[in-house]
Protein backbone atom coordinates (compact mmCIF):
# COMPACT_ATOMS: atom_id res chain seq x y z
CA UNK A 1 0.00 0.00 0.00
CA UNK A 2 1.10 3.15 0.40
CA UNK A 3 4.09 2.39 2.96
CA UNK A 4 2.04 -0.30 4.69
CA UNK A 5 3.73 -3.67 5.04
CA UNK A 6 6.25 -2.21 2.09
CA UNK A 7 9.70 -4.06 3.06
CA UNK A 8 10.29 -6.79 4.28
CA UNK A 9 11.51 -6.23 7.83
CA UNK A 10 9.33 -3.50 8.80
CA UNK A 11 6.42 -5.62 7.89
CA UNK A 12 7.69 -7.99 10.72
CA UNK A 13 7.54 -4.76 13.42
CA UNK A 14 3.95 -3.06 12.61
CA UNK A 15 4.70 -0.21 15.94
CA UNK A 16 7.52 0.95 13.98
CA UNK A 17 5.82 0.42 10.51
CA UNK A 18 4.77 4.22 8.47
CA UNK A 19 2.08 4.06 6.47
CA UNK A 20 1.48 7.39 5.07
CA UNK A 21 2.71 10.93 5.36
CA UNK A 22 0.67 14.02 4.62
CA UNK A 23 1.50 17.51 4.54
CA UNK A 24 -0.55 20.45 3.39
CA UNK A 25 -1.31 23.95 3.83
CA UNK A 26 -4.04 24.01 6.97
CA UNK A 27 -7.38 24.44 4.78
CA UNK A 28 -8.77 26.19 7.54
CA UNK A 29 -5.74 28.00 9.09
CA UNK A 30 -4.03 28.76 5.87
CA UNK A 31 -1.04 30.49 7.60
CA UNK A 32 -0.44 26.94 9.29
CA UNK A 33 1.28 23.70 7.95
CA UNK A 34 -0.26 20.54 8.29
CA UNK A 35 1.87 17.24 8.80
CA UNK A 36 0.27 13.78 9.45
CA UNK A 37 2.66 10.58 9.74
CA UNK A 38 0.76 7.46 10.63
CA UNK A 39 1.80 3.80 11.50
CA UNK A 40 0.24 0.52 13.10
CA UNK A 41 -1.20 -0.40 9.75
CA UNK A 42 -4.75 -2.36 9.04
CA UNK A 43 -6.33 -1.80 12.71
CA UNK A 44 -9.22 -4.05 13.15
CA UNK A 45 -11.22 -1.98 15.15
CA UNK A 46 -11.87 -4.73 17.29
CA UNK A 47 -8.61 -6.02 18.10
CA UNK A 48 -8.57 -6.12 21.90
CA UNK A 49 -7.99 -6.46 24.58
CA UNK A 50 -4.83 -5.03 23.65
CA UNK A 51 -5.60 -2.54 21.49
CA UNK A 52 -3.23 -0.62 19.43
CA UNK A 53 -0.36 1.98 20.95
CA UNK A 54 2.17 3.59 20.21
CA UNK A 55 5.95 1.64 20.90
CA UNK A 56 7.52 3.23 23.92
CA UNK A 57 10.62 2.12 22.94
CA UNK A 58 10.52 3.66 19.47
CA UNK A 59 11.49 6.94 18.68
CA UNK A 60 8.94 8.88 16.03
CA UNK A 61 10.68 11.88 13.96
CA UNK A 62 8.73 14.01 11.64
CA UNK A 63 11.88 15.99 9.28
CA UNK A 64 12.04 18.58 7.39
CA UNK A 65 14.32 20.57 5.15
CA UNK A 66 13.99 23.99 4.55
CA UNK A 67 17.55 24.13 3.04
CA UNK A 68 17.23 22.48 -0.38
CA UNK A 69 20.43 19.82 0.30
CA UNK A 70 17.64 16.95 1.37
CA UNK A 71 18.65 16.93 5.34
CA UNK A 72 16.89 17.86 8.21
CA UNK A 73 16.73 20.94 8.88
CA UNK A 74 14.08 20.79 12.01
CA UNK A 75 12.85 17.49 13.55
CA UNK A 76 9.62 17.01 15.88
CA UNK A 77 10.13 13.88 17.97
CA UNK A 78 8.06 12.20 19.68
CA UNK A 79 8.55 9.72 22.86
CA UNK A 80 5.67 7.55 23.89
CA UNK A 81 4.99 6.50 27.65
CA UNK A 82 2.39 3.66 28.62
CA UNK A 83 0.92 3.93 31.49
CA UNK A 84 -0.54 0.65 33.44
CA UNK A 85 -3.04 2.20 36.06
CA UNK A 86 -4.25 -1.88 37.46
CA UNK A 87 -1.90 -4.87 35.99
CA UNK A 88 -3.84 -6.73 38.25
CA UNK A 89 -6.95 -6.81 35.40
CA UNK A 90 -6.96 -8.19 31.51
CA UNK A 91 -9.14 -5.22 30.50
CA UNK A 92 -8.01 -2.33 28.92
CA UNK A 93 -10.99 -0.37 30.66
CA UNK A 94 -12.98 -1.59 33.52
CA UNK A 95 -15.73 0.47 32.81
CA UNK A 96 -16.87 3.37 30.24
CA UNK A 97 -14.68 5.63 29.81
CA UNK A 98 -16.06 9.15 29.99
CA UNK A 99 -12.06 11.42 29.51
CA UNK A 100 -8.91 11.31 29.73
CA UNK A 101 -8.16 11.04 33.23
CA UNK A 102 -10.91 8.59 33.50
CA UNK A 103 -9.66 5.85 36.29
CA UNK A 104 -11.77 3.18 34.35
CA UNK A 105 -9.43 3.57 31.30
CA UNK A 106 -6.28 0.89 32.64
CA UNK A 107 -3.81 1.49 29.93
CA UNK A 108 -3.34 5.34 29.54
CA UNK A 109 -0.52 6.61 26.93
CA UNK A 110 1.16 9.68 26.86
CA UNK A 111 3.60 11.47 24.96
CA UNK A 112 6.77 14.39 24.66
CA UNK A 113 7.41 16.63 21.77
CA UNK A 114 11.23 17.71 21.18
CA UNK A 115 11.63 20.21 18.45
CA UNK A 116 15.47 19.91 17.48
CA UNK A 117 16.92 22.82 15.21
CA UNK A 118 19.86 24.70 14.76
CA UNK A 119 19.00 26.20 18.07
CA UNK A 120 19.10 23.10 19.96
CA UNK A 121 16.57 20.67 21.05
CA UNK A 122 13.32 22.36 22.90
CA UNK A 123 10.65 20.15 24.34
CA UNK A 124 7.58 21.68 23.85
CA UNK A 125 5.15 19.82 25.33
CA UNK A 126 5.45 16.57 27.92
CA UNK A 127 2.55 14.05 29.13
CA UNK A 128 0.25 14.94 26.46
CA UNK A 129 -2.42 12.42 26.28
CA UNK A 130 -3.28 10.12 23.18
CA UNK A 131 -6.95 9.27 23.24
CA UNK A 132 -7.86 5.62 23.76
CA UNK A 133 -8.76 3.27 21.03
CA UNK A 134 -12.27 3.55 19.57
CA UNK A 135 -13.48 0.50 21.82
CA UNK A 136 -17.05 0.22 21.24
CA UNK A 137 -20.61 2.42 22.81
CA UNK A 138 -20.30 1.70 25.89
CA UNK A 139 -16.40 1.77 26.89
CA UNK A 140 -15.91 4.84 24.62
CA UNK A 141 -18.98 7.35 24.40
CA UNK A 142 -18.99 10.28 23.10
CA UNK A 143 -15.71 9.70 21.36
CA UNK A 144 -15.25 12.54 19.44
CA UNK A 145 -15.76 15.20 21.60
CA UNK A 146 -15.03 13.57 25.14
CA UNK A 147 -12.06 11.85 23.75
CA UNK A 148 -10.49 12.67 20.60
CA UNK A 149 -10.61 16.51 20.65
CA UNK A 150 -9.66 17.11 24.59
CA UNK A 151 -6.55 15.09 22.68
CA UNK A 152 -5.57 17.90 20.70
CA UNK A 153 -3.10 19.65 22.87
CA UNK A 154 -1.23 23.36 22.10
CA UNK A 155 2.49 22.92 22.48
CA UNK A 156 4.83 25.54 24.01
CA UNK A 157 5.39 27.64 20.29
CA UNK A 158 1.55 27.69 19.85
CA UNK A 159 1.50 24.59 17.52
CA UNK A 160 -0.87 22.22 17.93
CA UNK A 161 -0.51 18.29 18.13
CA UNK A 162 -2.40 14.99 18.04
CA UNK A 163 -1.00 11.89 18.51
CA UNK A 164 -4.00 8.61 18.55
CA UNK A 165 -6.19 6.41 16.60
CA UNK A 166 -7.97 7.17 13.78
CA UNK A 167 -9.90 5.83 10.77
CA UNK A 168 -7.51 5.39 7.73
CA UNK A 169 -7.60 7.74 5.11
CA UNK A 170 -5.80 5.83 2.07
CA UNK A 171 -7.67 4.52 -0.09
CA UNK A 172 -6.85 1.48 -2.46
CA UNK A 173 -7.83 -1.60 -4.18
CA UNK A 174 -5.06 -4.09 -3.09
CA UNK A 175 -7.00 -7.10 -3.72
CA UNK A 176 -7.13 -6.69 -6.89
CA UNK A 177 -3.67 -4.84 -7.52
CA UNK A 178 -1.40 -7.91 -5.90
CA UNK A 179 -3.52 -9.94 -8.02
CA UNK A 180 -0.86 -9.34 -10.97
CA UNK A 181 -2.35 -5.93 -11.32
CA UNK A 182 -6.05 -6.84 -12.27
CA UNK A 183 -7.60 -3.30 -11.83
CA UNK A 184 -11.26 -4.24 -11.74
CA UNK A 185 -12.29 -1.30 -13.77
CA UNK A 186 -9.90 -2.62 -16.43
CA UNK A 187 -10.11 -6.02 -16.11
CA UNK A 188 -11.19 -7.05 -18.70
CA UNK A 189 -8.22 -5.90 -20.72
CA UNK A 190 -5.72 -7.55 -18.21
CA UNK A 191 -4.07 -10.19 -20.02
CA UNK A 192 -4.96 -12.82 -16.98
CA UNK A 193 -8.26 -11.67 -16.01
CA UNK A 194 -9.54 -11.47 -19.76
CA UNK A 195 -8.20 -15.37 -20.11
CA UNK A 196 -10.79 -15.66 -16.99
CA UNK A 197 -13.16 -14.04 -18.61
CA UNK A 198 -13.55 -10.90 -16.64
CA UNK A 199 -15.40 -7.97 -16.85
CA UNK A 200 -15.16 -4.53 -15.44
CA UNK A 201 -16.39 -3.68 -12.16
CA UNK A 202 -16.12 -1.07 -9.66
CA UNK A 203 -12.91 -1.25 -7.49
CA UNK A 204 -13.55 -2.29 -3.76
CA UNK A 205 -11.48 -0.83 -0.70
CA UNK A 206 -9.08 -2.73 1.12
CA UNK A 207 -8.60 -0.30 3.98
CA UNK A 208 -12.35 0.39 4.42
CA UNK A 209 -13.24 0.25 8.39
CA UNK A 210 -9.67 0.02 9.61
CA UNK A 211 -7.71 2.58 12.04
CA UNK A 212 -4.15 3.59 12.04
CA UNK A 213 -1.93 5.55 14.59
CA UNK A 214 -1.40 9.40 13.56
CA UNK A 215 0.84 11.50 14.81
CA UNK A 216 -0.26 15.02 13.62
CA UNK A 217 0.95 18.34 14.21
CA UNK A 218 -0.19 22.05 13.04
CA UNK A 219 2.93 24.39 12.61
CA UNK A 220 2.94 28.46 11.74
CA UNK A 221 4.53 28.22 7.72
CA UNK A 222 7.11 30.55 9.30
CA UNK A 223 8.05 28.27 11.93
CA UNK A 224 8.69 25.82 8.93
CA UNK A 225 10.30 28.06 6.36
CA UNK A 226 13.57 29.89 5.33
CA UNK A 227 13.19 33.31 3.96
CA UNK A 228 12.93 32.92 0.00
CA UNK A 229 12.94 29.52 0.29
CA UNK A 230 8.62 28.43 0.24
CA UNK A 231 8.85 24.72 -0.27
CA UNK A 232 10.11 22.04 2.62
CA UNK A 233 11.00 18.84 1.91
CA UNK A 234 9.54 16.48 4.28
CA UNK A 235 9.34 12.92 5.67
CA UNK A 236 9.19 10.76 8.65
CA UNK A 237 11.01 7.74 10.17
CA UNK A 238 10.91 5.21 13.27
CA UNK A 239 14.11 4.43 15.02
CA UNK A 240 14.71 1.58 17.24
CA UNK A 241 17.56 0.96 19.69
CA UNK A 242 20.37 -1.31 18.10
CA UNK A 243 20.36 -4.05 20.60
CA UNK A 244 17.14 -5.89 21.68
CA UNK A 245 16.92 -8.88 23.83
CA UNK A 246 14.06 -10.95 25.13
CA UNK A 247 14.27 -11.48 28.61
CA UNK A 248 12.29 -14.98 29.93
CA UNK A 249 12.49 -13.78 33.19
CA UNK A 250 9.97 -10.88 32.52
CA UNK A 251 8.54 -12.24 28.63
CA UNK A 252 10.03 -8.65 27.68
CA UNK A 253 12.33 -7.27 25.32
CA UNK A 254 15.16 -5.19 27.04
CA UNK A 255 16.95 -2.20 24.35
CA UNK A 256 19.97 -0.55 24.48
CA UNK A 257 22.29 0.99 22.36
CA UNK A 258 22.13 4.53 19.76
CA UNK A 259 18.76 4.78 18.15
CA UNK A 260 18.87 3.85 14.26
CA UNK A 261 16.29 4.35 11.57
CA UNK A 262 14.20 1.55 10.47
CA UNK A 263 11.49 3.02 8.58
CA UNK A 264 11.21 5.80 6.59
CA UNK A 265 8.40 7.34 4.23
CA UNK A 266 8.39 10.43 2.03
CA UNK A 267 6.21 10.38 -0.91
CA UNK A 268 2.94 7.49 -0.92
CA UNK A 269 4.43 4.29 -2.92
CA UNK A 270 7.75 4.67 -3.35
CA UNK A 271 9.17 1.93 -0.94
CA UNK A 272 5.99 -0.11 -2.20
CA UNK A 273 6.69 -0.24 -5.75
CA UNK A 274 9.48 1.76 -6.82
CA UNK A 275 12.40 0.16 -4.85
CA UNK A 276 13.11 -3.40 -5.40
CA UNK A 277 12.84 -6.44 -2.86
CA UNK A 278 16.31 -6.67 -2.34
CA UNK A 279 16.80 -2.93 -1.16
CA UNK A 280 13.68 -2.04 0.71
CA UNK A 281 14.62 -2.88 4.19
CA UNK A 282 17.84 -1.16 3.71
CA UNK A 283 16.27 2.29 2.00
CA UNK A 284 14.09 2.01 4.77
CA UNK A 285 17.37 2.35 7.36
CA UNK A 286 19.21 5.48 5.18
CA UNK A 287 18.65 8.87 5.10
CA UNK A 288 17.49 10.33 2.27
CA UNK A 289 20.12 12.41 1.07
CA UNK A 290 21.77 8.98 -0.09
CA UNK A 291 18.65 8.49 -2.38
CA UNK A 292 20.74 8.89 -5.65
CA UNK A 293 22.22 5.05 -5.49
CA UNK A 294 17.90 4.15 -5.91
CA UNK A 295 17.67 6.55 -9.19
CA UNK A 296 17.93 3.76 -11.62
CA UNK A 297 14.55 2.47 -9.79
CA UNK A 298 12.75 5.99 -10.80
CA UNK A 299 14.41 5.83 -14.10
CA UNK A 300 13.10 2.54 -15.16
CA UNK A 301 10.52 1.64 -13.08
CA UNK A 302 9.55 -2.30 -13.34
CA UNK A 303 6.19 -1.23 -12.88
CA UNK A 304 6.15 1.14 -16.41
CA UNK A 305 7.46 -2.35 -17.94
CA UNK A 306 4.43 -4.57 -16.00
CA UNK A 307 1.77 -2.41 -17.61
CA UNK A 308 2.29 -3.12 -21.13
CA UNK A 309 2.83 -6.81 -20.19
CA UNK A 310 -0.03 -7.46 -18.25
CA UNK A 311 -2.84 -5.22 -20.66
CA UNK A 312 -1.36 -6.04 -24.37
CA UNK A 313 -1.87 -3.41 -26.52
CA UNK A 314 -3.40 -0.72 -24.23
CA UNK A 315 -0.18 1.15 -23.41
CA UNK A 316 1.79 0.49 -26.85
CA UNK A 317 3.62 4.60 -26.70
CA UNK A 318 4.62 3.30 -23.02
CA UNK A 319 5.97 0.15 -24.55
CA UNK A 320 7.74 2.11 -26.71
CA UNK A 321 9.14 4.55 -24.31
CA UNK A 322 10.01 1.51 -21.64
CA UNK A 323 11.92 -0.45 -24.95
CA UNK A 324 13.78 2.86 -25.67
CA UNK A 325 15.25 2.84 -21.73
CA UNK A 326 15.17 6.49 -21.60
CA UNK A 327 15.51 7.45 -18.26
CA UNK A 328 11.99 8.52 -16.64
CA UNK A 329 12.82 12.46 -15.73
CA UNK A 330 9.23 12.77 -15.23
CA UNK A 331 9.61 10.63 -12.38
CA UNK A 332 12.88 11.66 -11.12
CA UNK A 333 11.62 15.02 -10.99
CA UNK A 334 7.76 14.12 -9.25
CA UNK A 335 9.53 12.26 -6.53
CA UNK A 336 12.99 12.76 -6.68
CA UNK A 337 13.76 16.54 -6.85
CA UNK A 338 10.78 18.37 -7.22
CA UNK A 339 9.18 19.97 -10.18
CA UNK A 340 11.13 22.96 -11.45
CA UNK A 341 9.93 26.04 -12.41
CA UNK A 342 8.56 26.49 -16.08
CA UNK A 343 7.49 22.88 -16.59
CA UNK A 344 3.92 23.68 -15.26
CA UNK A 345 2.58 27.22 -15.26
CA UNK A 346 2.48 28.99 -11.60
CA UNK A 347 3.83 26.18 -10.17
CA UNK A 348 7.30 25.05 -8.67
CA UNK A 349 8.21 22.42 -5.46
CA UNK A 350 11.74 22.04 -6.81
CA UNK A 351 14.17 21.72 -3.30
CA UNK A 352 17.59 21.61 -5.09
CA UNK A 353 19.36 19.34 -6.94
CA UNK A 354 19.88 16.48 -4.61
CA UNK A 355 17.46 13.29 -5.26
CA UNK A 356 16.01 12.50 -2.63
CA UNK A 357 12.35 11.11 -1.58
CA UNK A 358 10.78 13.75 0.39
CA UNK A 359 7.20 14.89 0.08
CA UNK A 360 8.18 18.36 -0.94
CA UNK A 361 5.31 21.13 -0.10
CA UNK A 362 5.44 24.52 -1.82
CA UNK A 363 3.72 26.60 1.43
CA UNK A 364 3.33 29.73 -0.97
CA UNK A 365 0.36 28.02 -2.64
CA UNK A 366 -2.71 28.71 -1.17
CA UNK A 367 -4.85 25.91 0.07
CA UNK A 368 -7.91 24.99 -3.35
CA UNK A 369 -10.92 26.31 -2.67
CA UNK A 370 -12.07 23.46 -5.34
CA UNK A 371 -10.06 20.55 -4.65
CA UNK A 372 -8.90 17.80 -6.81
CA UNK A 373 -8.56 14.31 -5.57
CA UNK A 374 -5.96 13.92 -8.19
CA UNK A 375 -4.17 17.18 -7.39
CA UNK A 376 -1.68 18.61 -10.09
CA UNK A 377 -2.81 16.15 -12.26
CA UNK A 378 -6.27 17.35 -11.97
CA UNK A 379 -4.90 20.82 -12.72
CA UNK A 380 -5.26 21.44 -8.38
CA UNK A 381 -1.63 22.80 -7.54
CA UNK A 382 -2.74 22.69 -3.69
CA UNK A 383 -2.31 18.81 -3.83
CA UNK A 384 -0.10 15.91 -4.28
CA UNK A 385 2.34 16.03 -5.34
CA UNK A 386 3.02 19.50 -4.17
CA UNK A 387 2.68 18.32 -0.55
CA UNK A 388 -0.13 15.25 0.30
CA UNK A 389 -3.82 16.20 1.61
CA UNK A 390 -5.56 13.30 3.11
CA UNK A 391 -8.23 12.83 0.46
CA UNK A 392 -5.34 13.05 -2.47
CA UNK A 393 -6.04 10.25 -4.86
CA UNK A 394 -2.02 9.12 -5.22
CA UNK A 395 -2.47 5.59 -6.23
CA UNK A 396 -4.16 6.57 -9.31
CA UNK A 397 -2.09 9.98 -9.94
CA UNK A 398 0.95 7.41 -9.38
CA UNK A 399 -0.50 4.74 -11.98
CA UNK A 400 -1.17 7.13 -14.47
CA UNK A 401 2.48 9.18 -14.14
CA UNK A 402 4.10 5.94 -14.30
CA UNK A 403 1.80 4.88 -17.65
CA UNK A 404 3.45 7.65 -18.94
CA UNK A 405 0.89 10.50 -18.97
CA UNK A 406 3.54 13.01 -16.96
CA UNK A 407 6.22 12.11 -19.82
CA UNK A 408 5.57 14.96 -22.27
CA UNK A 409 6.96 17.56 -18.96
CA UNK A 410 9.97 16.65 -20.39
CA UNK A 411 9.60 15.52 -23.91
CA UNK A 412 6.39 17.19 -25.53
CA UNK A 413 6.77 14.97 -28.60
CA UNK A 414 5.52 11.89 -26.85
CA UNK A 415 1.76 11.18 -26.97
CA UNK A 416 0.55 9.56 -23.78
CA UNK A 417 -1.32 6.31 -24.25
CA UNK A 418 -5.55 6.85 -24.33
CA UNK A 419 -5.62 4.92 -21.27
CA UNK A 420 -2.84 5.93 -19.08
CA UNK A 421 -5.09 9.00 -18.84
CA UNK A 422 -7.41 6.72 -17.47
CA UNK A 423 -6.42 3.48 -15.65
CA UNK A 424 -7.32 3.34 -12.37
CA UNK A 425 -7.91 1.26 -9.14
CA UNK A 426 -11.58 2.99 -9.12
CA UNK A 427 -11.73 4.05 -5.97
CA UNK A 428 -12.13 7.53 -4.29
CA UNK A 429 -12.50 8.84 -0.25
CA UNK A 430 -16.21 8.25 -0.37
CA UNK A 431 -14.73 4.50 -0.23
CA UNK A 432 -13.52 4.95 3.24
CA UNK A 433 -17.04 4.48 5.09
CA UNK A 434 -15.63 7.66 7.49
CA UNK A 435 -15.96 10.98 6.28
CA UNK A 436 -12.43 13.60 6.83
CA UNK A 437 -12.89 16.12 9.26
CA UNK A 438 -12.73 19.94 8.91
CA UNK A 439 -10.26 21.01 10.85
CA UNK A 440 -7.28 19.34 12.61
CA UNK A 441 -6.33 16.31 12.15
CA UNK A 442 -8.60 16.03 9.44
CA UNK A 443 -8.17 11.65 9.34
CA UNK A 444 -11.91 10.60 10.64
CA UNK A 445 -13.23 9.29 13.72
CA UNK A 446 -11.76 5.64 14.02
CA UNK A 447 -14.00 2.85 13.19
CA UNK A 448 -15.16 1.23 17.16
CA UNK A 449 -14.90 -2.89 17.22
CA UNK A 450 -18.56 -2.80 18.06
CA UNK A 451 -19.68 -0.98 15.27
CA UNK A 452 -17.33 -2.61 12.99
CA UNK A 453 -16.03 -5.74 14.16
CA UNK A 454 -14.39 -6.41 10.78
CA UNK A 455 -13.46 -5.19 7.34
CA UNK B 1 21.38 -10.12 16.33
CA UNK B 2 22.81 -12.80 18.55
CA UNK B 3 21.71 -15.55 16.23
CA UNK B 4 23.29 -14.52 13.34
CA UNK B 5 26.81 -13.51 15.59
CA UNK B 6 26.78 -16.88 17.12
CA UNK B 7 26.57 -18.21 13.38
CA UNK B 8 30.47 -16.91 12.18
CA UNK B 9 31.41 -17.74 15.87
CA UNK B 10 31.01 -14.81 17.55
CA UNK B 11 28.97 -14.45 21.15
CA UNK B 12 26.55 -12.50 22.66
CA UNK B 13 26.42 -11.42 26.32
CA UNK B 14 24.21 -9.70 28.44
CA UNK B 15 25.16 -7.54 31.41
CA UNK B 16 25.32 -9.87 34.13
CA UNK B 17 27.70 -12.35 31.81
CA UNK B 18 30.24 -9.01 31.08
CA UNK B 19 30.42 -8.30 34.76
CA UNK B 20 32.43 -11.41 35.29
CA UNK B 21 34.90 -10.07 32.42
CA UNK B 22 37.02 -6.90 33.95
CA UNK B 23 37.72 -4.27 30.83
CA UNK B 24 41.15 -4.13 30.35
CA UNK B 25 41.64 -0.31 30.07
CA UNK B 26 44.56 -0.26 28.79
CA UNK B 27 44.66 -3.34 26.14
CA UNK B 28 41.41 -2.29 24.65
CA UNK B 29 41.02 0.62 21.82
CA UNK B 30 38.07 2.56 22.39
CA UNK B 31 35.57 3.66 19.25
CA UNK B 32 32.57 5.78 20.11
CA UNK B 33 30.41 4.89 17.03
CA UNK B 34 27.53 7.33 17.79
CA UNK B 35 26.33 9.03 20.66
CA UNK B 36 22.75 9.14 21.58
CA UNK B 37 20.52 10.45 18.37
CA UNK B 38 17.41 12.45 20.04
CA UNK B 39 16.96 13.30 23.62
CA UNK B 40 17.40 10.54 26.13
CA UNK B 41 14.65 8.07 26.91
CA UNK B 42 13.85 7.03 30.21
CA UNK B 43 11.24 4.46 28.70
CA UNK B 44 14.02 3.27 26.49
CA UNK B 45 15.71 0.50 28.06
CA UNK B 46 17.15 1.92 30.86
CA UNK B 47 20.77 0.83 31.71
CA UNK B 48 20.70 -2.63 30.08
CA UNK B 49 24.43 -3.60 28.50
CA UNK B 50 24.78 -5.69 26.37
CA UNK B 51 27.46 -6.85 24.15
CA UNK B 52 28.00 -7.92 21.32
CA UNK B 53 31.25 -9.74 20.03
CA UNK B 54 31.01 -8.90 16.15
CA UNK B 55 34.44 -11.32 15.30
CA UNK B 56 36.45 -13.13 17.89
CA UNK B 57 39.21 -13.12 15.82
CA UNK B 58 40.06 -9.61 15.91
CA UNK B 59 38.77 -8.79 18.96
CA UNK B 60 35.63 -6.53 17.65
CA UNK B 61 33.14 -5.91 20.61
CA UNK B 62 30.37 -3.73 20.49
CA UNK B 63 29.24 -2.79 23.91
CA UNK B 64 25.21 -1.21 23.86
CA UNK B 65 24.49 0.66 27.35
CA UNK B 66 21.91 3.27 27.70
CA UNK B 67 21.28 5.07 24.09
CA UNK B 68 25.24 5.07 23.50
CA UNK B 69 27.73 2.32 21.60
CA UNK B 70 31.41 1.77 21.79
CA UNK B 71 33.44 -0.37 19.90
CA UNK B 72 35.94 -2.10 21.12
CA UNK B 73 39.26 -3.88 19.58
CA UNK B 74 40.12 -6.60 21.88
CA UNK B 75 41.37 -9.64 21.21
CA UNK B 76 42.14 -11.20 24.88
CA UNK B 77 39.07 -9.59 26.06
CA UNK B 78 37.16 -11.53 23.09
CA UNK B 79 38.07 -14.81 23.21
CA UNK B 80 37.50 -14.50 27.08
CA UNK B 81 33.96 -13.82 26.45
CA UNK B 82 33.54 -16.63 24.02
CA UNK B 83 35.56 -19.13 26.70
CA UNK B 84 32.66 -17.86 29.05
CA UNK B 85 30.00 -18.09 27.06
CA UNK B 86 30.76 -22.06 26.46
Amino acid sequence: MSSHREAPEISKDPVADSTDLYAFVSPDKPETVTIIANYIPLQSAAGGPNFYEFGDDVIYDIRIDNFGNSKWDITYQFQFSTVLGNPETFLYNTGPITSLTSSSWNRKQVYTVTRIDSTGEHVLGKNLACPPCNIGPLSTPDYATKLAQPAVHTLSDGSKVFAGQRAEGFYVDLGSIFDLGNLRPFQNLNVFGKADGFSSAPGVNATKLLNVHSIAIQVPIGRLTRKGRPTIGVWTAANRQRARIHDPQTGRVVTSGPFEQVSRLGNPLVNEVIIAMGDKDRWNALQPHKDSQFTHYFANPELAGLLPVLYPGVFPHLAALVASKKPRADLEAILLTGIPSGIIPNFSNFTGTVQADMLRLNTSIPPSKSPNILGVLGGDLAGFPNGRRVFDDVVTVEVRAVAGVTYPLIDPKFTPDAAAGEVSDGLTPSSLGMPFLDEFPYLGVPFDGYHDPSS
Amino acid sequence: MLKGAAGVGAAGLAASALASVALPAAAATRTPVRTKQGPSSENAGGEAIVVHVRDAASGEIDVFRGTTQIRLHDRDLAARLVRASR
